[in-house]
């Protein structure tokens, strides 16, 4: 059964795990963003979600799609509309790669 | 799907835990020990008071100016609830040596306090949960006991045993117990089965084993039903059936009589492996052996039969259920729930959810979670949506397996939107860590990536 493979997955993989929430120094238009010097992928990513729900960036006709303002249009490679599903690995190449 | 629903475990698990555990029961002790072991098993709660506790440090010169201070002052006279007392409150902060301590002075300046074997079973329970590794300090109170004349009894084995193994002690707890039963007195049924099963889930059978064999052969303490019935359900949650059959016909050997409880345990072994015609024999014997089946014995039917697949029987036997007089619960229900979503019967599995409402029996979170997770499954997302509603509303958490399924359903028909705000009640709800949370709905959406570079998706 997948999910209970992929929680074992998770639980399981401290390497995986420690990607997500190791906290990392961040590239200087990251820091402008988030205001602070250090994040983890995972607290990266929900202070960027909520950072979408708080100015209501959602497009009103499809909701699966983000209109960036000037400032989130900076850390998402100056993309003006971003599909919500391509969020978490845009978010991605912030941070370090998993070493093999 | 193959895991117990939460709500069946702990319906099985904690009827196991008290059994053996119930020491208010035990007829050979008396009632004032019987008082002192449960004040000293639970220190800590006296330590989280600090009000109420009158030693402020655990220096031993304040605390025997203290002492002598309310000695002086008190009008009533002193007894020995009183000391004990003291000392309970004084062990909850300091040293094993300075509670001794404090108890030699306290000796020393009243000649009427003559301690009795709850007094030195506080002092026993502080040394038995002291972090040193050796036995030293238990056996210096050990010793101060028989020194002042009092006879270390079967309640002093009890407190010993459980404060060591409370303790993360337990090859510690079984050395004293033979050296006790040696020196002085056998354990009791209840400390004896306590202790074994606390060796079954620390170290291997044989080791257990061993031990039931050195009791019985040197000391003449034999198992009882109790301890067969946590023997054979150590065995099946390892899954080795084949060692619980044997351990039926031991216990049978051994002269007892399989009771109702000891039927459940092997028939849950049997359900978790999902053998249902195995377990359908287990009915059959108790049935037999004129043994009246419980709510416990139908429950385990019923989620046995369900997960490998026999609804129907499971079925007929929610109906002798309610004619043996038991009104099936949420266990029951959420068991069949189950099995018709793995039969592809999902709506009945739904239909089923009013039908036992309208029977006023409250669905639990276990039950919503399944239908949530067989909904999906069955890619019926607009149900699946009304029951996350349900849940939401009811403020139910969800469970991994239920949350990937939905997260992943929402996704392939392109409400990523909407997988996100399940991702936010998750979070939200703390049923799962950010993490997990997160990481779901990661994969999910690599996987959405994927599928559409192969152009499968959506």
């Amino acid at each position: 059964m997948l999910p209970q493979r992929l929680k074992k997955a998770i639980t399981d993989n401290p390497k995986k795990l420690g990607n997500l929430i190791d906290l990392v120094n961040l590239p200087s238009t990251l820091r402008d963003f988030l205001g602070q010097s250090q994040i983890s992928r995972l607290g990266c990513f929900i202070r960027v979600w909520s950072y979408i729900k708080t100015n209501n960036l959602q497009d009103p006709k499809n909701k699966n799609v983000v209109n960036c303002d000037e400032k989130l249009k900076g850390i998402l490679l100056g993309k003006k509309r971003v599909e919500l599903a391509e969020l978490p690995s845009l978010i991605k190449l912030h941070f370090p790669k998993e070493p093999k | 799907m193959g895991k117990i629903p939460s709500s069946f475990r702990s319906l099985t698990s904690t009827q196991l835990v008290k059994k053996p555990a119930a020491p208010p029961a035990a007829p050979p002790r008396d009632f004032r020990n019987g008082i002192a072991g449960r004040e000293s098993a639970k220190p800590s709660e006296d330590s989280r008071e600090p009000l109420r506790n009158p030693f402020k440090s655990p220096d031993l010169s304040d605390a025997k100016s203290l002492f002598n201070s309310i000695a002086a002052t008190s009008r009533i006279p002193l007894d020995l609830k009183f000391h004990n007392s003291v000392l309970q409150s004084y062990a909850s902060i300091a040293a094993v040596d300075d509670t001794v301590k404090l108890f030699q002075h306290i000796r020393k300046s009243q000649p009427g306090f003559s301690p009795e074997p709850s007094t030195f079973h506080i002092l026993l329970s502080h040394a038995c949960r002291a972090p040193d590794s050796s036995l030293s300090s238990v056996h210096q109170v050990l010793n101060l006991m028989v020194n002042s004349g009092v006879a270390p009894n079967q309640a002093t084995t009890d407190i010993a045993v459980r404060s060591l193994c409370e303790s993360g002690r337990v090859s510690e707890a079984m050395d004293l117990m033979k050296e006790l039963t040696k020196k002085h007195a056998p354990p009791d049924a209840y400390t004896y089965n306590y202790l074994l099963k606390q060796l079954c889930k620390s170290g291997p059978l044989l080791f257990v084993y061993d031990f039931i064999d050195e009791m019985l052969k040197d000391y003449e303490v034999k198992p009882d039903l109790i301890s067969f019935t946590i023997l054979i359900d150590n065995v099946c949650n390892s899954k080795n059936l084949r060692e619980a059959e044997n351990l039926v016909s031991a216990l049978r050997r051994a002269g007892f009589k399989m009771d109702c409880f000891a039927y459940n345990t092997i028939m849950k072994g049997y359900c978790t492996m999902s053998k249902g015609s195995e377990a359908v024999g287990v009915y059959k014997k108790m049935k037999e052996e004129g043994v009246e089946p419980d709510r416990v014995t139908y429950n385990t039917l019923i989620f046995g039969l369900s997960k490998c697949g026999r609804v129907e029987e499971a079925r007929k036997y929610m109906e002798t259920m309610v004619e043996s007089g038991y009104e099936p619960d949420a266990v029951a229900y959420t068991s069949l729930m189950n099995g018709m979503c793995r039969k592809g019967l999902t709506l009945g599995a739904l239909s089923l959810l009013g039908e036992m409402e309208a029977k006023g029996c409250a669905p639990n979170d276990c039950t919503y979670n399944t239908l949530l997770y067989g909904m999906c499954k069955a890619r019926l997302l607009d149900k699946g949506i009304e029951v996350y509603g349900l849940m939401k509303s009811n403020g139910v958490k969800l469970e991994s397996g239920a949350y990937a399924t939905l997260v992943k359903t929402l996704v392939r028909s392109g409400k990523v939107a909407e997988a996100y705000a399940v991702f936010d009640y998750a979070v939200e709800s703390k049923s799962l860590t950010d993490a997990s949370a997160y990481s779901t709905l990661e994969t999910t959406l690599k996987w959405l990536k994927k599928a559409k570079e192969q152009g499968l998706a959506v």
